[in-house]
């Protein structure tokens, strides 16, 4: 009951901010939603599957490149936007089928690799616009209502992550979601007890390839610009910052690990575009940010915050 | 004749880098079993550092030594974070350099900026059997081949050597005879930061860095180490020349865009491979 009620809260926050927000601050509102989004995946594939995925940032590239280039080619958005995650999901599955083989640092080398050659491809590629981008997408409409506000492209974002969410918490309460979280513990114990291991451990690359996908064609529609730059190795890495921040394998982790990382960054960046404030003070800061929040949780924090100060809240009720 | 033998030695002088910085990931990782994904940064910091000092009058050699040390020093504080607290797992670790590779960049970004950096290497060219090769390229095959044997002897011959292989092959036996493990890995360590440094200030007089060059630099070492399962330094020699060889073949025989692609296809495809051949129960078992 009280869960059900900090739920209807969030919910009633995320959709009553957006209006009081002024234009700078909606943008990374926005941004947060999608980047929460990918993380919700993400933490789903480190914390049940067991993998270090530093390439999530390419599925976000495809979906996004997916939205893009179908619209500009004509398809209906909300048609692009739909195949956006399909796209994402059926390219992680095809890749998965082999890389899922590999372990630990293995995979983590394997992922990002994976996401070199996609930005290299990318840039080279004509057809998608090549180092310059790919430009004139156009926005997204619904119904035949098109959304040209940010504003609108804000509720959006945090629409899709709700729907993540949703998505995430029926997976996990499920049957199959019981299984992932035997695989999470012990691999060999889950096979034994009759887990399809490989086939689970696919389809949740999948799953979180999928959300990823999706959050990146509403990104695409967003900005109307899609370039290689926009999708670094170091927006991955940023990912994992987030998913290991807000703890691995729960979904309010994920959420709340993609708010603090965003937050602090951006308090950073105010600060670090003061008058006076040399030029390169932004971009250190948010390096140092993400690094010492990393570097930080894990040693001392090592299930993220949420499990942390859910234990501890409950410890104190106990008393 | 002379053109192949012209891309086999400047492959080799390019693999030579890749195998240093895949060197300093096999030290690191046999006697901690962590992944060191600082190990980019390792080699990026020596070579911005050489620049300024040569920029500031420090002779060609005084400069390279100063930043292979600073390297080591910078080795040694990424040890004491990652594995310095007890009980961190190598899968922490590895979170945790890679947490301590994003600081570095800004660390490199505050005091060098973002723009590209470079220096003068060896200048000219030296013709061998009819192929011209520029004599850096030479240069850096000639100081990787005696670092990999003076490795070899190290790990092999001296008692220090012995110790690190030691905690290599079994931590808890290495302990009940007295050894320190941590002391060793921290030393392990330092040891990565000094042959990561020492690739950084090989590699830059023929290719440029930048803060943040050390996702090719390491993605590459990882890729020459890999063959070796990450243990095996003469492997790793073999996987970086192998490596800088076949990109350079394959750039000068027209797939001049796609040697990235191919060093990582290559990498994956031999990591899929390993993984096919090792049971799932014996990888669990496996830390990290």
């Amino acid at each position: 009951m009280r869960r059900r009620l900090l739920v209807a809260a969030a919910a009633g926050v995320v959709l009553a901010l957006p209006p009081l927000l002024s234009s700078g601050h909606l943008a990374v509102f926005t941004l947060l939603g999608l980047a929460a989004t990918v993380t919700v995946g993400l933490s789903l594939l480190m914390g049940y599957a067991g993998q270090v995925s530093l390439g999530q940032a390419s599925f976000y590239a495809i979906g996004a490149y997916t939205a893009g280039l179908l619209s500009t080619h004509g398809v209906p958005t909300l048609a692009a936007l739909a195949v956006a995650p399909v796209v994402a999901a059926l390219f992680a599955t095809v890749v998965g089928v082999s890389l899922l083989r590999l372990r630990g640092h293995h995979l983590a080398f394997a992922t990002l690799a994976t996401q070199l050659i996609l930005l290299s491809l990318l840039a080279r590629g004509e057809w998608a616009g090549g180092a310059i981008g790919l430009q004139g997408i156009p926005r997204l409409s619904i119904g035949g209502y098109e959304l040209v506000d940010d504003i609108g492209y804000a509720y959006l974002a945090w629409a899709v992550l709700g729907l993540t969410v949703v998505v995430t918490a029926n997976v996990m309460a499920s049957r199959p979601g019981r299984g992932l979280r035997a695989l999470a513990t012990s691999e060999v114990a889950a096979a034994a007890s009759g887990v399809p291991v490989g086939r689970y451990r696919l389809a949740v690359f999948a799953l979180s390839a999928a959300f990823a996908g999706l959050a990146g064609g509403v990104y695409a529609f967003y900005l109307g610009y899609l370039a290689p730059g926009s999708f670094p190795i170091l927006l991955s890495i940023e990912y994992v910052v987030m998913a290991v921040v807000g703890g691995l394998g729960t979904v309010w982790g994920a959420v709340a690990g993609a708010t603090t990382v965003i937050l602090l960054v951006q308090l950073l960046t105010t600060i670090g575009t003061q008058p006076g404030m040399p030029s390169y003070a932004p971009s250190v800061l948010s390096y140092a940010v993400y690094a010492i929040v990393l570097v930080l949780v894990v040693l001392f924090l090592p299930r993220g915050i949420v499990p942390s100060a859910h234990s501890h809240l409950s410890l104190k009720k106990e008393r | 004749m002379s053109q192949l033998l012209e891309y086999l030695l400047t492959g080799a002088g390019i693999g030579a880098g890749f195998a240093l910085v895949g060197s300093g990931l096999v030290v690191i990782y046999r006697v901690t079993h962590v992944v060191n994904f600082a190990q980019g940064a390792f080699a990026v910091i020596a070579a911005l550092l050489t620049s300024t000092l040569l920029a500031s009058g420090l002779p060609h050699g005084a400069a390279e030594l100063v930043a292979v040390a600073a390297a080591a020093a910078t080795g040694l504080l990424v040890g004491i974070v990652a594995i310095g607290k007890p009980g961190t797992s190598p899968r922490a670790a590895l979170i945790v350099t890679l947490g301590l590779g994003v600081f570095a960049y800004a660390v490199e970004v505050l005091i060098w900026g973002d723009q590209p950096r470079s220096f003068p290497g060896l200048a000219g060219s030296v013709t061998v059997a009819g192929a011209r090769v520029p004599t850096h390229y030479l240069l850096v095959i000639g100081v990787t081949l005696p670092v990999f044997a003076l490795l070899a002897v190290f790990f092999a011959r001296t008692d220090l050597g012995k110790a690190l292989s030691a905690c290599a092959d079994n931590r808890y036996a290495a302990r009940v005879v007295g050894i320190n493990v941590t002391r060793m890995g921290l030393l392990s360590f330092g040891l990565g930061g000094a042959l990561g440094g020492l690739a950084g200030v090989l590699v830059t007089p023929v290719q440029q860095v930048t803060f943040d060059s050390d996702v090719t630099l390491i993605v590459n070492g990882f890729a020459a180490a890999v063959l070796g399962g990450l243990t095996r330094p003469a492997v790793t020699l073999a996987g970086g020349l192998g490596l800088g060889v076949a990109q350079t073949v394959i750039a000068g025989y027209g797939g001049g865009a796609y040697q990235l692609e191919l060093a990582l296809g290559l990498m994956l495809a031999v990591m899929v491979i390993q993984a096919a051949r090792t049971p799932a129960a014996q990888q669990e078992a496996m830390p990290g």
